[in-house]
Formats: structure tokens, C-alpha cells, sequence
């Protein structure tokens, strides 16, 4: 006990200066991702054009594409460089960070990662039937969102859920459905 | 001996150092032109780029043919649980038995032993972030020594049966391989306390980033446990403390290239009845660089130094074994079909005995050598199925050269299920507890190591599938059959009864399933139910001895089952309450005979902010006491608060 207690109060102190630490070294750098988000990164603005969006959405010719990450962002910087220089259909690509979504948040592309304040299930559910591609990245059960990244034989590729799909209002053109690992059909 | 062993440590630091520079200057040579613009390829394109870090497994969960069980993070940190052997009851292709409060046994699909005989669980490959931990002493595991801060756990991958081909020595009957998160996963720091009736721990960990493409972070964490009781309800007298710290850095030069310099160093003390505590010491370092081409290859070289120190003050009795370790993979496609796999890898173990009177080896002092190559092919012979061919070569220190084939195949049925089988073969090598051990009972030797005792063989048939009817609903279901020949046997001696020695008189048939499957009831309520059966049956051969007749071999329960409950309480006005069950039920043992039973782990979690989280954790709430094992302790119920920071 008394050999504990001695120990309890270094691991307080250094506790302590890891705080003191934390604040004096919080400035926010972006860490070099990994070759596999780099890929899923350069995946979520390029699915855009093989998805045929509602008309309503893109009425005007500045509105731009725009690419959601709730929760953590695993991609470390590696979006923002994706996305540099990029356009879809000559409209700017831009990125947001949120901690939840709900109905009616800004997104075009969805990309649903441990979000903070809700549950995956939650916020796919919550821009359910809303036109918002929902992407995923190895969820599971009712996690899983339009497309899924998996992996296959340390490829980066993806399934397609096409009734979900269609239950938002998008239709997924067959040369992405092709390239897909599978693509559902019908609602599991 | 310690003077010496630290300045072993020292060489292996600036060794790995050394490599570390080495493999860098050659990396940012190599990649600096193949660096690929992924914003220029096209979608098809993308697909086809090689991301894995070379894993030895870099197919799908869902397609591999093997028997294998992932324990999450999410998993492990739902579960409150912060020691591995208890991580472990989480997997249902396991057997784990608590045998003192720093003690356990762990193994799959069956041999967890006989103490009678001496025979210890012994047939299984451990590694933490590619470090081989099981003790090359007498093969077994001693759990005690391979504590891993949980918070950084990234995912333990259990299988059940042979892994030999391509994951190692000793993979008989199953691999545990424990991958912590890279380190610019675990930035920001983290603050753990809990106590309770029986244990407190204390962790600490922060993480952070020299530059854009260097992350680091330290931990250090202590954790002490009480006694647990003997049958007549008296302390047991094993409570024990132990604290750890270490570090691990990733350097990313390119996207394509990771180095990984981690290690780790472990000090604990363990009392024992009418005796000085044991003292157990640990330290290792590990370099590693992954490098992934955009063809599609891969590479990937290892190092790793690892010290085990162990030692009773009072008799001086106690080993140390200093383990080097080198290793090479290269991964790559041939034509459109073959994804090729091949590799090899040196260890060598220095070990020094001190023996007690009862208890000595000769020699007390050795250097094991061990090396392997082995090599893969995975045939696609259509999208739907895969065929892998595999043989390894292994030289071990005792018996020589075993070549040990592999044969699986895996075939997609549809979007929702898998069929897989193999064939393969595996071995436990001698070791110096088989050789070199003498045992006295006053001036007779007893029982002495076997001069001719020879590997261990297996040669596995298995089958299985992975079934996903719903989105709600996976299942997972392996079968196995298992011909054991040339099992460790106690004999007589050549001319007369005593001294006993090893040998290699029986023969073993086990068969049995594994099955577990997953149902998300709704959004906020999963279950997990899981069971194993398994039948041994085992024969001595002509010309053994038969003495303790066959339960020397095993003492295993036929059936285990596990249901699993994760709750998300309470999530529809605000933060939800996590509610972690894990009913857990073990058959009896057979002979020596201990009873069935049925025990309850738990989690209640309440997360006041994204920074805290408070919890209540249990371990073996339904009764005041039980126990698990032959001998072994009565283990109490223990139940711990448990607060948890991030700032």
C-alpha cells in the first residue's frame, strides 16, 4: 500500500504536467494521413458526378459541392488537399466539419465517422430520405451508409447500398455500381 | 547480469537507431518518384491503390479462411475491463481461466493443461504490435508480463487454429495478436483512476506531434489487485502491484512509408505464501518500417529487442531470457491473379536459469536460435473464390527443420455469406523446460528432460462460414477436426522407474465447433451470443508408459457459452448511458474434476462531457466467490469506480 500511494502521487504530478503540456502544445497540425484515407479521401469528391442529384440542389451555377465529416476527422488534412483545385461540374468543392448532423445540414457528401454527439445510426437516420450521399467506412449492423468503404486485399473499395440510394432521391450510374465490391438492390 | 542486460539494451537502442536511418535514407530515396497524385487518377484507379500496412492477413474480415475474432476498441472499452487475460473472455474462440490474481491460463480449442503433470497451457502464438510474448522457456505465456495500456488498444485478433505457416512459431492452436493505434491516433492526453473492493489502477498517456509527419505518445499506468482465497475462504496471500510506462513514435516521410519505434518497460511485484514477493521485470523496443508501393507491394522489416526478468529474493531462484528478433515481408501481385506473400524472420533468446534445489535445467544457461522463411500464394480463381497455398520452413533450436504446409480456400456465396476450409499443419518445438529440466524429490532425480523429445505435431482440418442474412444480423460458425501426434508424455527411465522423463508417447484426436453471431435488436441494443463445443480423446502410443493415464494432457470443459449485451441507455434525451454485459458459462472440467459455472461481468458508463466519463465496472458479480481451474484460487467478486478524463 504504502509502495502505491507513493506511486499515486508521481502518476498525480505527472499528471499534472501532462495537462500543463496539453495546453502549452495544442496547436492544431495536421498529421500526414495514411495512404489508405488519402485514397478514401480522393473516393468522396469523386463519387459526385456518378451520382445524379436533384436539379433543386445544385439551381445555382455557384452553389458548391459539399463534403460533410461528422464526428472524428480521420483524414488528417488529406481532404482538404483532395479537394484543392478540385470541381464538380465547375462548382467549387468544399468541406465541413461537424460534431452532429441533423435534418437539413448542408451536406451533398456525408462521410459518417464515430460522431461525437450522436450515434453513426444517428445521423445516417437523421438525413434519412434526404438527398445526401452517405458514406461509411466499416460500419456495421445499421451503420453502414449508401457507400461503405471496405477493404479488399489492402485496396480501398466500397459497397453500394442501391435501395438506400434511391430511398434519398439520388441514382448511382451503373459505372460506379459496377465498380462497386457489391451493391444491394433491395432494402435489407 | 543486469549491468550486462542494460547494456544489451543500449546496443539494441542504437541498432534500431541505426536501422531506423538506414531504412529512412532508403525509403525517401525509393518513394520520392513513385510518390502517386491520387487526384489524378480516376475512380477505377483509386480502387486499385495498395493501402493496407503489410498485415500478414490483408484480406477482408468476411473472407478470410481462418476461424478468427476481432475484439474492437469500441469492444474492449465498453467492457471496462483493463487487463488482457480479462480482454480476452471477450473472444468466444478462447478458453481463459483465472488461476491466481495475477495468474491465468488461456488457450483455444482445448489443452489448457494438466498440473499434476506439469503440463502447462502451451500451444498458442501471443503477440503485442508484432512482438512474439510467449516465453520460449517452456513455450506457454506468462500473462503477468504483457500488460498494454487498453485506452490505445486499436483491435486483438483471435484465431483458433493453426496460424503456422504464415504467423510464426508456436501457432498450434491459436494466435492472439494484440495492434495498439498509431500514435497519431491517440493525440491529446487521457487520465484514467479506478478503485474498488479488490484492484485500483492509475493510466496516464499523452500523445502529440513534433511535426506534420511525426507523432509520439508516452503512457505510464499502475495497477495493484488483492488477494484472492483459498477453498477454506483464507487470503491466497498473491496480491500483487505492477507499473509500466513506454512510448511509441510513427513517422510518416511519405504517404507511402510508415516507421514505427515503440517500446515499452514494466516493473511489478508479486506476494506469495510464506515467502518475499516474486519480482517480475519487463522491457522491450521495437522498430518496424511498413513501406506500401503503388504497384501494389509491399514490404515490411522488423526488429524488436525483448527482456523478461523473473525472480523469487528469498532462493534466488528466477530467469532472465533477452530476446532479439529480426524480420523481412514482402507482398506483391504476379499477373492479375496471384498475390504473392513471402518472407523470413531470425530470433535468438539468451537465457540464464537460476534453479531451485528441487527445481534446476541443464544447462542453466542457453542461446535458442530460431529461424523461418516461409512463402504464400493467393490464387483468385474467380471474384468469388480464392485459393491460398502456403509452406513454412522452420529450423528450431532442438529438433531441426519442420516444413509446414497450408492449403485454404474461401468462397463468396452471394453478398452475404462466405464458405471457407483448410488444411494445415503446425508444430510446438522443443523447449528447455522439455530438454533440460531436472527435478528432485530430496537426492533422486525425478523426472528429467526427454534427450530425444521431439516437436509437437498438428495437422489441422477446418472448416466454416460467415453468414450476414440482415444488416442486423451476422453470424459465425467453424468447425474443426485435429490429429495430434508425438504429445509430451511422461515415461520412465530406459533401465528402471526413476528419474521419469519426457517423451513423446501419445497421440490426440480433438474435434469441436466455434459459433458466434451479433444481432442488433435496435439502434441503441446489441447482442452477442456465442458457444464452443469440443470433444479430446487420447491415446498413448505402444511403448508408453501410461502412468498418469491420459488426463495428463488436457483437462478441458466441453462447452462454453457467452451472451453479450451492449446498451446505448437513454440516448434519445442526451447523452446515453452504456450498459456492458457479458453472462459468460463454462461446463466442468473433467478430470481433476472442477465444477461448472456461470459468472457476470459488467460496465455502467455515464459520459458527464465529451472530456469525462464516469463508470462502474463488475467482474464476477454472481456469486462472492468461485473458482476456475484445478488448484486453482477462489476468486472474489471485485467491482471498481472508475473515472475517465481527455483533455
Amino acid at each position: 500500500m504504502p509502495l502505491l500511494g507513493r506511486r499515486l502521487r508521481q502518476l498525480v504530478l505527472g499528471a499534472l504536467l501532462g495537462t500543463v503540456a496539453a495546453h502549452v502544445c495544442a496547436a492544431p497540425a495536421s498529421a500526414a494521413p495514411s495512404l489508405e484515407y488519402a485514397v478514401k479521401a480522393n473516393y468522396l469528391y469523386k463519387f459526385a458526378p456518378f451520382v445524379e442529384w436533384p436539379p433543386r440542389l445544385f439551381a445555382q451555377p455557384t452553389t458548391p459541392l459539399s463534403i460533410c465529416v461528422v464526428g472524428e476527422d480521420p483524414f488528417g488534412g488529406a481532404l482538404d488537399d483532395a479537394v484543392r483545385g478540385q470541381t464538380f461540374n465547375g462548382r467549387p468543392i468544399i468541406v465541413r466539419r461537424l460534431a452532429a448532423v441533423e435534418p437539413g445540414s448542408p451536406c451533398n457528401v456525408l462521410f459518417v465517422n464515430r460522431p461525437t454527439g450522436q450515434s453513426p445510426a444517428e445521423a445516417l437516420k437523421a438525413v434519412a430520405g434526404e438527398p445526401v450521399l452517405t458514406v461509411t467506412d466499416g460500419g456495421r449492423g445499421g451503420d453502414v451508409g449508401i457507400i461503405q468503404f471496405v477493404m479488399e486485399d489492402g485496396h480501398v473499395r466500397f459497397d453500394i447500398d442501391e435501395a438506400a440510394a434511391r430511398a434519398s432521391g439520388l441514382s448511382i450510374s451503373s459505372k460506379l455500381l459496377s465498380l462497386a465490391v457489391s451493391h444491394r438492390r433491395t432494402g435489407a | 547480469m543486469t549491468s550486462s542486460g542494460r547494456r544489451g539494451a543500449t546496443g539494441v537502442v542504437f541498432a534500431a537507431s541505426a536501422v531506423l536511418f538506414a531504412a529512412q535514407a532508403y525509403a525517401t530515396q525509393a518513394i520520392a518518384d513513385q510518390q502517386p497524385d491520387l487526384s489524378k487518377l480516376s475512380i477505377e484507379e483509386l480502387g486499385d491503390v495498395q493501402v493496407t500496412s503489410v498485415s500478414k492477413r490483408p484480406e477482408a474480415l468476411g473472407q478470410a479462411a481462418s476461424s478468427i475474432y476481432v475484439i474492437t476498441h469500441d469492444e474492449i472499452a465498453r467492457s471496462g475491463q483493463t487487463r488482457i487475460p480479462e480482454i480476452l473472455r471477450l473472444a468466444p474462440n478462447l478458453e481463459v481461466y483465472q488461476v491466481g490474481a495475477s495468474q491465468y491460463v488461456i488457450t483455444a480449442r482445448g489443452f489448457s493443461g494438466a498440473q499434476q503433470a506439469q503440463n502447462f497451457s502451451n500451444k498458442l502464438l501471443v503477440m503485442i504490435d508484432g512482438r512474439s510474448v510467449y516465453t520460449p522457456l517452456y513455450s506457454g505465456v506468462y500473462w503477468d508480463m504483457q500488460d498494454v495500456p487498453v485506452q490505445d488498444i486499436e483491435r486483438i485478433e483471435v484465431i483458433s487454429g493453426p496460424g503456422a505457416t504464415l504467423w510464426g512459431a508456436n501457432a498450434v492452436n491459436g494466435v492472439i495478436n494484440i495492434i495498439t493505434r498509431k500514435s497519431s491516433d491517440t493525440q491529446g492526453a487521457y487520465a484514467e483512476a479506478s478503485a474498488g473492493n479488490l484492484e485500483s489502477r492509475i493510466a496516464l498517456r499523452y500523445g502529440g506531434k513534433l511535426s506534420d509527419t511525426l507523432s509520439y505518445r508516452v503512457y505510464a499506468q499502475a495497477y495493484r489487485d488483492g488477494d484472492t482465497q483459498t477453498a477454506g475462504g483464507a487470503s491466497s496471500q498473491d496480491r500483487w502491484s505492477q507499473a509500466q510506462g513506454g512510448f511509441r513514435l510513427d513517422w510518416t516521410p511519405s504517404p507511402a512509408d510508415l516507421l514505427t519505434l515503440q517500446g515499452d518497460a514494466e516493473s511489478g511485484e508479486e506476494a506469495q505464501v510464506q515467502a518475499p514477493a516474486e519480482r517480475v521485470d519487463g522491457e522491450n523496443l521495437t522498430a518496424r518500417w511498413t513501406h506500401s508501393g503503388t504497384d501494389g507491394s509491399t514490404l515490411q522489416l522488423q526488429t524488436y529487442f525483448d527482456r523478461s526478468v523473473r525472480g523469487g529474493e528469498v532462493d534466488g531462484s528466477g530467469f532472465s531470457v533477452n530476446t532479439f528478433d529480426v524480420e523481412l515481408q514482402r507482398g506483391f501481385s504476379l499477373g492479375d491473379r496471384n498475390a504473392v506473400l513471402w518472407g523470413g524472420g531470425f530470433r535468438s533468446s539468451r537465457y540464464v536459469i537460476d534453479g531451485t534445489p528441487t527445481l534446476q535445467f541443464a544447462p542453466q544457461n542457453g542461446v535458442l536460435t530460431l529461424g523461418d522463411a516461409f512463402a504464400q500464394d493467393t490464387l483468385t480463381l474467380t471474384r468469388a473464390l480464392k485459393l491460398t497455398l502456403g509452406v513454412k520452413v522452420e529450423d528450431d533450436p532442438y529438433a531441426g527443420v519442420s516444413v509446414l504446409p497450408d492449403i485454404r480456400v474461401s468462397w463468396m456465396v452471394g453478398d452475404h455469406a462466405t464458405v471457407w476450409a483448410a488444411v494445415s499443419q503446425a508444430v510446438r518445438s522443443p523447449t528447455p523446460f522439455d530438454r533440460d529440466v531436472v527435478e528432485y524429490l530430496g537426492p533422486q532425480r525425478f523426472l528429467i528432460g526427454g534427450p530425444d523429445f521431439e516437436t509437437e505435431k498438428l495437422t489441422a482440418y477446418e472448416a466454416g462460414t460467415r453468414l450476414q442474412p440482415s444488416s442486423r444480423l451476422s453470424l459465425s460458425v467453424s468447425a474443426f477436426y485435429n490429429v495430434y501426434d508425438d504429445l509430451r508424455s511422461i515415461e520412465l527411465a530406459p533401465a528402471g522407474f526413476l528419474p521419469l522423463q519426457w517423451g513423446n508417447g501419445m497421440d490426440g484426436r480433438t474435434y469441436g465447433f466455434e459459433a458466434w453471431g451479433e444481432l442488433e435488436l435496435t439502434s441503441w441494443w446489441r447482442l452477442s451470443p456465442s458457444m464452443t463445443y469440443l470433444q479430446e480423446k487420447f491415446t498413448f502410443k505402444p511403448g508408453s508408459s501410461g502412468l498418469l493415464g491420459t488426463p495428463e494432457a488436457a483437462d478441458d470443459p466441453k462447452y462454453q457459452a457467452s451472451l453479450k449485451s451492449s446498451m446505448d441507455i437513454g440516448k434519445t434525451w442526451g447523452r446515453a448511458w452504456l450498459l456492458d454485459l457479458q453472462l459468460r458459462y463454462v461446463s466442468d472440467l473433467p478430470d481433476p474434476h472442477v465444477p461448472s459455472y456461470v459468472e457476470l461481468n459488467g460496465r455502467l458508463a455515464w459520459s458527464l462531457s465529451d472530456r469525462l466519463t464516469l463508470a462502474l465496472t463488475g467482474r464476477n458479480l454472481l456469486h462472492e466467490r468461485h473458482v476456475e481451474y484445478e488448484q486453482g484460487a477462489y476468486i472474489p467478486r471485485s467491482v471498481l469506480a472508475v473515472i475517465q478524463c481527455r483533455f
